[in-house]
């Protein structure tokens, strides 16, 4: 498979459902060829990473007071 | 010591036992409980519900999988169940491929400049997004991209086959960068 034969659509699924996997197929080095030059496809592959990315970041905190209530509530104080 | 033996312990009654393995796991499912969501006193509720499940069925707990696979496991049930409470009609199911991976959607991210979670503005965009998701696809996302667990263990915390999980995963990736996206064109 040629990289001019791959449609920005088939990358953005490829980009979805193998992010950050090595796969080394014929079509996986087609789409990483097709990225290479195409901007568009280049910065939806960054916004999907940059999604996860802020997901995982975003974390609520936890607290001592929130422990013990934990521990009260399991009658383990 | 062991997690192995602090559970052969805490099926002994050792309440020192059942403390440590609570201390080791409560961040993490806390965490998880409130990324499913988005509700901190909710997500504290789901987390105690979690350790009660814990602690009253530990003695059937077999060893086979790690016990954090199973908490998450009880986590997503309690999740589930709460989003029950909730009308379905809130929650959007992207299904559609066509309209997900539209070449449209590939164009629009340059427009976002690089943003900080301190940015007030993200953050509800974050949570808004994520709040139409439907649960499924959410705990699906959550625990392979966010816990970064496999695709194996996803499918079996979640009862889905691999395909399946693959499949709500990548349906679930478009969908959030969309919502994203369309958020801060407004």
């Amino acid at each position: 498979m040629k990289f001019e034969d791959v449609k920005c659509k088939d990358v953005m699924i490829h980009i979805c459902e193998n992010l950050k996997e090595d796969l080394d197929s014929e079509k996986c080095r087609a789409i990483k060829e097709h990225i290479e030059h195409c901007t568009s496809c280049a910065d939806y592959c960054t916004s999907v990473e940059s999604t996860i990315s802020w997901y995982r970041e975003y974390d609520p905190g936890f607290t001592d007071d929130m422990h013990q209530n934990l521990l009260k509530k399991l009658n383990l104080e | 010591m062991s997690e192995e033996k602090l559970i052969q312990l805490a099926k002994e009654g050792d309440k020192d036992a059942l403390r440590e393995l609570v201390k080791q796991h409560e961040k993490t499912l806390y965490s998880f409980a409130f990324k499913i969501c988005r509700n901190k006193d909710k997500a504290e509720d789901i987390m105690q519900e979690t350790f009660l499940s814990m602690i009253k069925s530990l003695k059937n707990f077999d060893g086979n999988s790690k016990l954090s696979t199973w908490l998450y496991r009880i986590t997503v049930n309690h999740c589930l169940m709460s989003a029950r409470s909730k009308k379905k009609e809130l929650f959007v199911e992207p299904n559609d491929d066509d309209e997900l991976f539209a070449e449209k959607h590939a164009a629009d991210w340059s427009t976002i400049p690089n943003q900080s979670l301190e940015n007030k503005e993200l953050r509800e965009i974050l949570d808004q997004s994520i709040n139409k998701l439907a649960p499924d696809y959410r705990i699906v996302f959550t625990l392979r991209d966010v816990q970064q667990l496999s695709t194996e263990e996803t499918a079996g915390i979640t009862g889905l086959s691999v395909a399946a999980v693959k499949s709500r995963l990548h349906r679930a990736r478009a969908f959030l960068r969309n919502e994203i996206s369309e958020a801060f064109k407004k």
